[in-house]
């Protein structure tokens, strides 16, 4: 057991030493805004959760059904973004970390090292979720008034939930990794894209949400109220907690604890199965993945073939240069295959949402409910963009990874090849999010001047957020890391997320006033006045000032933070 | 051909590199040595215009690197010492991409990748993606990428780390060569026994500054050594250097 404490060491000491670093001046202010940003977080997820359980309790009758039911939706939620996080860790500390050859040159058992690897492999992978799982578990306690048993249970079942869960992913990778060929085991992630895919489409239509807020659905109050409390499968380990935690609850404590001791008992035996496993294919597999790569193509290939038509021909060098480095590197990267298609997966939801809202029903008129909606869509759609371009925009500078001296000493300046980046990504996003915003306008059946407008704003806001993407990624830059998508989450990361939402939110209020009174004198079949016609062009000429500028100045920030280097 | 002038580079409180003073002549070939944390990457990656110098100036054949880095790094081929690639890309796709940014014609640019591939071994290698390739194949693809454009100054960081023998002799005829053919060429390394064997002339930097410069026979003497043993001038002048 020393040996593997040992080998957990490095990563404490990090740890340790980036707290003491985190005194400095600089970092205090990161640490400050990662707090600020966090704790809203938080904060927010429990005051959604203590009014959703309190507008339940108020429900006569089923108001405990229905919190029971979030509370198991929850758990099965968060159990599958545990075993989703766990495989792509678990895959990365034991198969394609660069340290393992130094780990696995030490006299240590290769059981010891997996076993070491797999306890950081949890904790990388649990604790984020856990951290924001508190604030519901939280609001649970405070909403049903209880005492310190249920947060003791609580914490006590959380322990066996995420190790079953980082079980189930470990389990999962080190039989890809045995499965698949040696030169392919990146592949996974494509794998495992398409299988959290099809789970997220599965799950969205198994849950039908949308009948759950529509009781007419039901031939019955009592189908209703059996949809509602149908229970959840024993074999799924997210209802050992779920088990616990209702049982603790309604201040069944022997329930609670006899629900958490099986919770405990299927942890325990999951450790039990995943080191037994791993001491049969663990190295093996280690060592398939290690071994060379298959080679692609007949010897001298290079030399026979002669040059042929070069793509982007009509551009200048070092524009084609970057062009074709940028799409070749970005589609040939098999880790981005699978964030391509979350992205598919999230429009089909976005739009698909769109298609249900049950507008009709709604005590306002619908064609106003309509057209504030698709105004509301643009900021929407912006947001969707932001998120897509924090996964992909704002880590595209980092992407140069160490290769970043070939940019340096290249004879491009810094700024040019920062517009190359700029361009790149524009066209695909801009044509991403017009088409989000046509298809729901279609969707809800907007008036002429409504498409207009949502799609001029789009087209102006999508230059924008992917400036301040290049921009600040270019001025907050990761080089260093194995993952550069995960620079998001970095001080500059988050930077970038608040000003953009701080920029969209701005053109979205610009708008509001003067497209407020277009509508309503459409409506009512009157002219504007000429101070409504002065504020409409005030207004949006104000908007298109903000569009200008958040495409130069982050784009020179990024420029000059560069050249500071 | 290349001209240092005050060159002094300070991260925070740390002066990397103090008042740095050299040129290089049109064909010399130049060598760089000293011990490790020197001051010999970061000058060598001021000179490729990776970094900027808090103070001083580099010129190369007369141009600024400050002020038209553009023009400057158009003529340096830059050869850093661990081989930082993209490897998504094939070798032949790495060498297309390395002439269009230097801006080789087109017509030229196939048949001179084909050329280097062949001079450096990698022409059956051309066509795989760079990740594919062990640490001295990605070593001589950076070396052959910094030859495509044919620059008229090679900067190159500790050449020979990754090579295999055959590599290492084929390396330093072809420094040798170009240099006769009049590139400059400014080499920083380790491996006494390559700068005593292929430079011109030798700059001796310890603690960011340089200690000693000229000719072998210079450092001997410089250093009170008469064993034309490179290694022992090294030793001798970093000892006196330390005890400063």
């Amino acid at each position: 057991m020393n040996e593997v404490l040992t080998l957990l060491r490095p990563r404490l000491i990090a740890f340790l030493g980036h707290k003491r670093a985190a005194k400095e001046r600089g970092r205090m202010m990161k640490a400050f805004l990662f707090g600020t940003v966090g704790g809203g977080f938080w904060v927010g997820i429990f005051l959604v959760f203590f009014r959703v359980l309190s507008y339940f309790q108020n429900v006569e009758g089923f108001g405990d059904i229905l919190a029971e039911k979030l509370l198991s939706m929850v758990l099965v939620t968060f159990f599958s973004l545990l075993v989703f996080s766990g495989i792509l860790t678990c895959l990365s500390k034991l198969y394609l970390s660069r340290d393992l050859a130094l780990v696995h040159s030490f006299p240590v058992s290769h059981a010891k090292v997996f076993l070491a690897r797999w306890v950081e492999s949890t904790i990388d992978s649990s604790w984020m979720v856990l951290v924001y799982a508190l604030p519901v578990f939280f609001s649970y306690g405070v909403v049903y008034q209880q005492g310190p048993f249920f947060y003791a249970n609580v914490a006590m079942v959380l322990v066996p939930f995420c190790v079953v869960a980082s079980g189930i992913s470990v389990l999962l990778v080190m039989t890809a990794v045995v499965l698949l060929p040696a030169s392919r085991i990146r592949s996974i992630f494509v794998s495992l894209g398409l299988l959290c895919f099809v789970a997220l489409y599965v799950a969205l239509r198994l849950l039908r949400p949308e009948r759950l807020v529509d009781p007419d659905a039901f031939s019955s109050v009592v189908v209703y109220l059996q949809s509602l409390s149908t229970p959840s499968s024993p074999w799924l380990p997210s209802t050992w907690a779920f088990d616990s935690m209702r049982a603790a609850l309604k201040g069944h404590h022997h329930s609670a604890l006899f629900h958490n001791a099986l919770a405990a008992s299927g942890g325990a035996s999951m450790v039990f199965i995943v080191t037994w496993l791993a001491g049969l294919v663990y190295f093996p597999g280690l060592s398939k993945a290690q071994t060379a790569r298959v080679r692609m193509t007949s010897r001298g290939a290079a030399d026979k073939r002669s040059g042929a038509k070069r793509p982007f021909g009509s551009f200048s060098g070092p524009v084609r240069a970057f062009l074709v480095k940028e799409i070749k590197t970005f589609f040939r990267d098999q880790t981005q295959w699978p964030q391509i298609l979350l992205i598919a997966a999230l429009i089909a939801i976005y739009l698909y949402n769109f298609k249900v809202l049950p507008l009709e029903k709604a005590p306002i008129k619908t064609v106003y409910l309509q057209n504030l909606f698709s105004f509301l869509n643009m900021g929407l759609a912006a947001f969707v963009l932001t998120a897509v371009a924090a996964r992909f925009v704002f880590p595209a500078v980092s992407m140069e990874k160490e290769a970043v001296w070939i940019v340096l000493a290249a004879p491009v300046s810094v700024g040019t090849v920062l517009w190359i980046k700029f361009a790149i990504y524009l066209i695909p996003l801009l044509v991403l999010s017009e088409i989000l915003v046509v298809a729901t306008n279609f969707l809800l059946s907007v008036t002429p001047f409504m498409m207009w407008l949502s799609v001029t704003t789009v087209f102006c806001m999508v230059p924008g957020v992917i400036a301040m993407g290049i921009g600040l990624g270019a001025a907050y830059p990761d080089f260093q890391s194995e993952n550069p998508a995960q620079s998001v989450t970095s001080f500059g990361g988050m930077l970038f997320m608040i000003l953009c939402a701080g920029f969209i939110g701005g053109v979205i209020i610009i708008e509001a006033g003067p497209v407020y009174a277009v509508f309503m004198a459409g409506i009512r079949g009157q002219d504007l006045s000429a101070w409504e016609w002065m504020w409409l062009v005030g207004s949006f000429s104000l908007a298109l000032v903000l569009c200008a500028l958040a495409v130069i100045l982050p784009m020179r920030f990024g420029t000059r933070h560069m050249l500071q280097r | 051909m290349i001209e240092v002038k005050g060159l002094t580079k300070r991260f925070g409180p740390i002066c990397a590199v103090n008042h740095l003073d050299l040129t290089v002549a049109r064909g010399e070939i130049f060598g760089f040595i000293g011990p490790n944390g020197a001051g010999k990457t970061t000058t060598i990656r001021m000179m490729g215009g990776i970094i900027s110098p808090t103070a001083g100036s580099i010129r190369i054949d007369g141009i600024d690197m400050q002020r038209e880095p553009q023009r400057a790094k158009r003529m340096i081929g830059f050869i850093p010492d661990r081989p930082f690639l993209y490897d998504k890309l094939t070798g032949m796709e790495f060498l297309r991409f390395t002439g269009d940014l230097y801006s080789v014609n087109g017509k030229d640019l196939h048949g001179r990748a084909v050329q280097l591939l062949r001079l450096f071994s990698l022409h059956e290698w051309g066509d795989e993606l760079i990740e594919s390739y062990s640490h001295g194949m990605k070593q001589r693809l950076i070396m052959a990428a910094a030859l495509l454009h044919q620059p008229e100054v090679i900067i190159v960081d500790e050449p020979m780390v990754g090579l295999d023998p055959r590599g290492i002799k084929m390396v330093k005829d072809l420094f040798r060569d170009l240099a006769d053919r009049g590139t400059s060429i400014f080499l920083s390394t380790h491996t006494l026994a390559v700068a005593q064997d292929i430079c011109h002339r030798i700059g001796v930097i310890h603690k960011g500054s340089l200690i000693a410069m000229g000719t072998t026979k210079d450092l001997e003497r410089a250093a009170h050594v008469e064993a034309q043993d490179l290694e022992a001038v090294f030793l001798r002048l970093t000892e006196e250097g330390d005890a400063r």
